[in-house]
């Protein structure tokens, strides 16, 4: 589903933020990106949402090389991917169910059918009581669970999150990372960056570490 | 991983992920889009209705402006028309023309094609005019012949518009008379006028242009503000997924709004000051015995005026989208 082929970045200015990082997940995998702040983590996922292009190297998706996507293609392309942020990003103007519905709208599903697809994600993570409050009214964990709704509305097949429990406290970091369990289980490729390191070792799953750009570690084979 | 492994398992997922939208479903949700967006559009600029005021009466003043002047130059050419059919063509006969020679110009002239009617003033009705109306009576009496000639006054048949060279011609055949000493019109200030409106009309799209940049730049820099403090917004709606033209949409329609929205404040000024105006035009057209009244906008003046301030919106709001969206894109 997701393969790095020797892939790395250099930024403008000379800092090599990933050194030729190879590695595959299958379809259904969900899998851990650890390592120090500035080790990578955050620019890997970037290229998975092409907000970033590699320097060199190639990056398939599903088969597909992301080298060969116009920037005009990057929209349709961001649609088959669910992204969950440390901040969240919500749209603190927009109700709840409005925050959820984006992604359905800017792919131009009808409204019927962005009312039934918001509600199954936000009973999802149990907050469809919440749906017509705004994203401020909310506490840290809720904000958190509307940004996963947010990211898994669209039935994405990857589903990426960057430091999700960054914010949260132990307990609801685990109930956060169960969430993340079930959308694996439906079939969805997880990659989640994060430095929270006794949560994951207790998870059995795959763990690949970063070190200054470099993958020394790609974890393959682990909790499979 | 072999590669043949790697297709058939792609194969089989896209046979499972089943989330086509359908195109009919896709173009409801397209309309229903739309109409959102204007939607939304139009509360969030009520939602800062100061703001907007501003905007629309900044607007509104540039489009009515040159809208003003432009009926003006219009309203005084119409009363320059007015004034035209009145045109009378004066002809001079020749001095010491025996009575029965001028008899029978005047028998010509009346069977002319091109005269409506005709008049005639014989030198000694002149003179007597001349001395009645000049104050000149006691000079003129130490005079030992008549310096006046006769005078034919010749009213030509004309039909609107005025046609001056069906006139001129009408002249020089007048012209053309053994008898006639010399033809004369009073339309001098009438083609004066004429150049007047022109270049009235010249003035109004010199203004109009200028004043149309104006209103490209205001509805251009309050666009390029609202895309700035929806900044974050823009951001996820990419991430999500959206295309430039989703994220620039809202923005074009906004600007369009404000277009039209100055352009009915604007039509709404210059109805209130031609109602404000038009008594007194009334009055001072009954002064001279004329029908003449204010020209408003009209149905299409109307029409364009608002068509053209939702143009000039969506002109304002496309500069300032092409130029800033671009550098937004999450980092």
């Amino acid at each position: 589903m997701i393969c790095f082929d020797n892939l790395s970045k250099r930024y403008p200015g000379g800092f090599e933020a990933l050194k030729n990082v190879s590695f595959e997940m299958d379809a259904g995998e969900m899998a851990f990106l650890t390592g120090h702040s500035g080790a990578g983590k955050s620019t890997l996922l970037k290229m998975l949402m092409l907000m970033e292009r590699p320097t060199s190297g190639n990056l398939l998706i599903n088969g597909k090389n992301l080298n060969r996507l116009s920037n005009s293609q990057i929209p349709i392309y961001r649609r088959q991917v669910g992204v969950v942020f440390q901040n969240h990003q919500l749209l603190l103007d927009r109700t709840v169910f409005d925050n959820v519905a984006l992604p359905l709208q800017v792919s131009g599903y009808p409204s019927s059918e962005i009312g039934r697809r918001v509600r199954a994600a936000l009973d999802g993570v149990g907050l469809l009581e919440k749906e017509q409050q705004k994203p401020i009214a909310l506490s840290g964990g809720e904000q958190q669970r509307v940004g996963i709704a947010r990211a898994v509305v669209h039935k994405p097949r990857i589903l990426l999150a960057d430091e999700p429990t960054g914010n949260l406290d132990p307990e609801l970091s685990s109930e956060i990372m169960a969430l993340f369990r079930r959308f694996q289980n439906v079939g969805v490729t997880v990659l989640i960056a994060t430095h929270d390191i006794t949560l994951i070792n207790r998870m059995q799953l795959r763990i690949m570490h970063l070190e200054e750009g470099e993958l020394t570690d790609d974890g393959a084979g682990y909790g499979r | 991983m072999a590669a043949k492994d790697r297709n058939t398992r792609d194969r089989a997922q896209r046979g499972a992920s089943g989330k086509k939208i359908r195109f009919a479903d896709r173009w409801q949700g397209y309309k229903s889009h739309h109409r959102d967006t204007i939607r939304v559009s139009l509360r969030k600029l009520l939602s800062e209705p100061l703001q907007t005021l501003m905007t629309v009466a900044v607007i509104a003043i540039a489009l009515a402006l040159p809208s003003a002047l432009y009926l003006t130059v219009e309203n005084i050419d119409q009363l320059g028309s007015h004034f035209e059919s009145s045109a009378q063509i004066t002809v001079f006969v020749k001095k010491g023309a025996k009575p029965q020679a001028i008899d029978s110009l005047r028998a010509e002239l009346d069977a002319m094609s091109g005269v409506d009617s005709l008049s005639y003033i014989s030198a000694k009705q002149a003179l007597l005019e001349f001395k009645a109306l000049s104050g000149f009576g006691s000079a003129l009496r130490d005079l030992e012949e008549n310096p006046l000639p006769a005078v034919f006054l010749v009213q030509p048949a004309v039909s609107e518009p005025i046609d001056m060279g069906q006139i001129k011609r009408l002249m020089n055949k007048i012209n053309s008379f053994a008898l006639v000493d010399d033809v004369q019109i009073d339309m001098a200030w009438l083609q004066r006028l004429h150049s007047l409106t022109e270049m009235g009309h010249k003035v109004v799209v010199a203004l109009g242009a200028a004043l149309g940049l104006g209103v490209l730049l205001v509805i251009g820099n309050t666009i390029r503000l609202s895309i700035q403090s929806r900044r974050d917004e823009i951001i996820v709606i990419k991430l999500v997924g959206g295309t430039n033209a989703y994220v620039r949409r809202p923005f074009l329609y906004t600007g369009m709004l404000l277009g039209v929205f100055g352009a009915l404040a604007a039509a709404i000024m210059i109805y209130a000051s031609l109602l404000w105006m038009s008594s007194s035009v009334a009055n001072l057209a009954e002064l001279y015995q004329s029908q003449y009244r204010l020209q408003g906008l009209g149905i299409l003046g109307f029409l364009g005026l608002v068509g053209l301030g939702g143009l000039f919106g969506l002109g304002g709001a496309w500069i300032a989208v092409s130029k800033h969206l671009r550098d937004i894109e999450p980092k």
